[in-house]
């Protein structure tokens, strides 16, 4: 009798063992409420609705928005003729270069960032030395290896092509002589002659060119604002969980990306710092990527800070349109640029997949390179935040399959 | 009915063997089978040639910005005492891809003890320590590693959370100096998103206080870092109300908020728990 009921008991054992261990493959898609929790955090249906910049008067003006979106593509705002925003932004690659390091009238020394959802982000920049889209955008304009322009040569630009589509958003321009008007002329203190060119202006001169390159900015901004992602396969995984509806959620996901995906938001600890609807906290941090090649070491967000607060364009500036307690982004800053030392904005990871290299300089070649680098990190180096497990190279597979389900065309004003 | 039941126990054994695949991988470090540490509360390491060990004793206890004094103790990978060695030791930063001019004072204080002085760090950040170990000819070289130095608070590095967090909106100072509340401006508190508390605080007896002076410090302890912005105090309300703005919390869990509190009627701090879903 004893022995019956111990092998009844081993039995009973074996059952619970077995069903344990293979419970893995038919609970896969069996969220507990935290995870579920955790899922519409990053669930795009959980993105707020999107507020009005406060400091650009014309953003989710239609025909700010119409107009910025000439001037994204104006190959008329260059040294060569050739470079526009689209030059590094290419619309039919959603708006990434995919190139190492973004290449105007000559190479700088950072990769292009994504646009979609930027209207979200507080700061700009892989160093957010910019709190706005559109003083964002006048950045590259004056950068001798990007546009390779100036302000005094737009406002000429403007003036002589965009006369009235100008006039109808940001009211009639200023009287300038353009005929008279030294062209290579800008605040640039690593440019001597059109510093000196610029500072020679009379005053009234460079308010009114500053004007116009401003509206110029916040045209291209409210443009840029625009661009939005769409609901991945991610985000109707994610859709049909919370509506309970396991079978569409099978459907949706196969069994690796939903392996990536709890990793995802548990052992690999992605979420740490790719968290809420676009995949970012927005924070900077110090991962410890190796300098690119022949590169200068970067500083990131050490420099970006001082930048920020001297920028001429920036929120609390006479050109914006904000009230300084709308500025709280750049008033409540943090400036601790020791904890910011050769850190980066964290990107937001939605498509990912469909935009490499990685990285500030587009150090890692792949998504697979991304991955190994982050679980290879020698231990002592490892900040808090990266402690991700000891991942196996299935795991980072899974990881990587999950990332590709984040990909989806983007939105944004076409016509 | 025996045999089922040995394959059974056979299965269940196995079963338990299948699911600890780490016990067999456990890592070997050929070097350091070699060498002694003597010292407690030493750093270790094995130089790179495999020739020397190093011990290094921060005299402070940990490396700091400004001068530095440091023991090395040195032996062989026989485990002997290295004597008559030249040693140097150079700080150096690998981000920035410099070290510093200002030469450390290094003497010889036998035993294989060297005493490293006037050892003086610039700046707070990413160091290293290169200890260059020279005898008869052959040098070799190791590198210890200070992640951060100075700037960073270390405190909290990996607390773990909890198994019960207070998340009451309403707490009394450590001291009891104060009964503190506060009322965010959104609900529930979500990441990533800016946003003001109103403050009220009152003394032990519940009279409002005014003109104190608040200090906004956040951490998460489980993964040792504060928040993104650097919250501060921008208008005193009647009836001892404050409004703190820029508060932004840039990760889901436990959050811990101290409000350092300063009035006449003393200096205390409060602590907030919060455990932010999304």
């Amino acid at each position: 009798m004893k022995k019956v009921y111990i092998s009844i008991l081993c039995t009973l054992l074996m059952h619970v063992w077995v069903a344990s261990s293979w419970a893995g493959e038919s609970s896969l898609h069996k969220w507990s409420q935290k995870e579920i929790e955790i899922l519409k955090g990053l669930h795009m249906g959980s993105l707020p609705p999107l507020r009005k910049d406060p400091s650009n008067r014309y953003d989710q003006v239609p025909e700010a928005i119409a107009l910025g979106r000439k001037f994204f593509f104006e190959n008329r705002f260059s040294g060569n003729k050739k470079v526009s925003c689209a030059t590094c932004h290419p619309e039919n690659m959603n708006f990434a270069d995919n190139l190492p390091l973004a290449h105007g009238m000559g190479t700088t020394s950072r990769r292009t960032m994504p646009l979609q959802g930027v209207a979200y982000s507080p700061w700009l920049f892989w160093d957010g030395r910019k709190d706005s889209t559109w003083s964002q955008a006048l950045g590259p304009i004056e950068s001798p290896v990007e546009h390779g322009f100036t302000r005094t040569q737009i406002a000429v630009v403007v003036i002589r092509f965009y006369s009235d589509e100008y006039e109808k958003v940001f009211g009639p321009l200023p009287e300038i002589d353009i005929d008279k008007l030294p062209l290579q002329a800008k605040p640039s203190p690593d440019e001597p002659g059109p510093l000196k060119a610029w500072v020679t202006l009379p005053e009234e001169t460079r308010e009114a060119i500053n004007r116009i390159y401003v509206n110029v900015g916040k045209a291209i901004g409210a443009f840029v604002r625009t661009i939005m992602p769409t609901p991945s396969r991610f985000d109707r995984y994610v859709q049909a969980i919370i509506d309970g509806d396991v079978k569409q959620a099978e459907s949706i996901l196969n069994e690796n990306e939903v392996r990536g995906l709890r990793l995802f938001i548990g052992k690999a600890k992605c979420i740490n710092c790719h968290n809420g609807p676009m995949l970012t906290d927005y924070d900077f941090h110090a991962i410890g990527v190796p300098d690119a090649e022949g590169l200068p070491p970067d500083n990131g967000r050490a420099e970006g800070i001082p930048k920020v607060l001297n920028d001429e364009f920036n929120c609390l500036s006479p050109y914006s349109d904000a009230k300084p307690r709308q500025c709280r982004t750049l008033r409540f800053m943090s400036t601790d640029v020791v904890k910011y030392r050769r850190a980066f904005k964290t990107p937001t990871l939605r498509n990912v997949a469909e935009r490499p290299p990685y990285m500030h300089a587009g150090q890692f070649a792949t998504l697979h390179d991304v991955l190994h680098f982050y679980r290879d990190m020698p231990e002592e180096k490892r900040p808090p935040d990266l402690a991700h497990g000891n991942l196996t190279d299935d795991e980072l597979v899974y990881l990587e399959e999950f990332l590709k389900t984040l990909s989806a065309p983007l939105e944004y004003f076409k016509e | 009915m025996k045999k089922t039941l040995y394959i059974l126990l056979v299965f269940l054994f196995l079963g338990g063997c299948v699911t600890t695949p780490e016990r067999q991988s456990v890592a070997k470090d050929e070097h350091k089978e070699k060498f002694t540490k003597h010292y407690k509360s030493s750093m270790f390491k094995v130089t790179e040639k495999g020739l020397y060990s190093v011990e290094l004793v921060l005299k402070s206890g940990e490396l700091k910005k400004g001068a530095n004094e440091v023991n090395l103790i040195i032996h062989d990978n026989k485990d002997r005492d290295v004597v008559d060695a030249e040693i140097t030791i150079q700080p150096w930063m690998p981000e920035m891809g410099h070290g510093i001019d200002i030469e450390p004072v290094i003497e010889e204080k036998g035993g294989g003890l060297y005493h490293v002085s006037n050892l003086v760090l610039t700046m707070g950040g990413h160091w290293e320590l290169r200890v260059g170990i020279t005898k008869a000819g052959v040098s070799d070289m190791a590198v210890f590693d200070f992640p951060r130095v100075g700037g960073m608070k270390m405190k909290h590095r990996h607390v773990k959370r909890p198994d019960k967090i207070d998340i009451s909106t309403v707490q009394v100072s450590e001291n009891r100096t104060y009964k503190v509340s506060y009322i965010p401006e959104i609900t529930p508190v979500r990441i990533n998103t800016i946003h003001s508390w109103t403050v009220k605080i009152t003394d032990s007896k519940g009279n409002p206080v005014t003109g104190a002076r608040i200090a906004v410090e956040a951490d998460m302890p489980e993964h040792g870092h504060g928040l993104p912005t650097a919250p501060e105090v921008v208008e005193e309300l009647p009836g001892g109300e404050y409004i703190i703005d820029g508060m932004k919390f840039q990760m889901p869990g436990w959050w811990v908020v101290k409000l350092h509190i300063s009035s006449p009627v003393g200096k205390d701090t409060v602590t907030f728990q919060l455990d932010i879903s999304r």
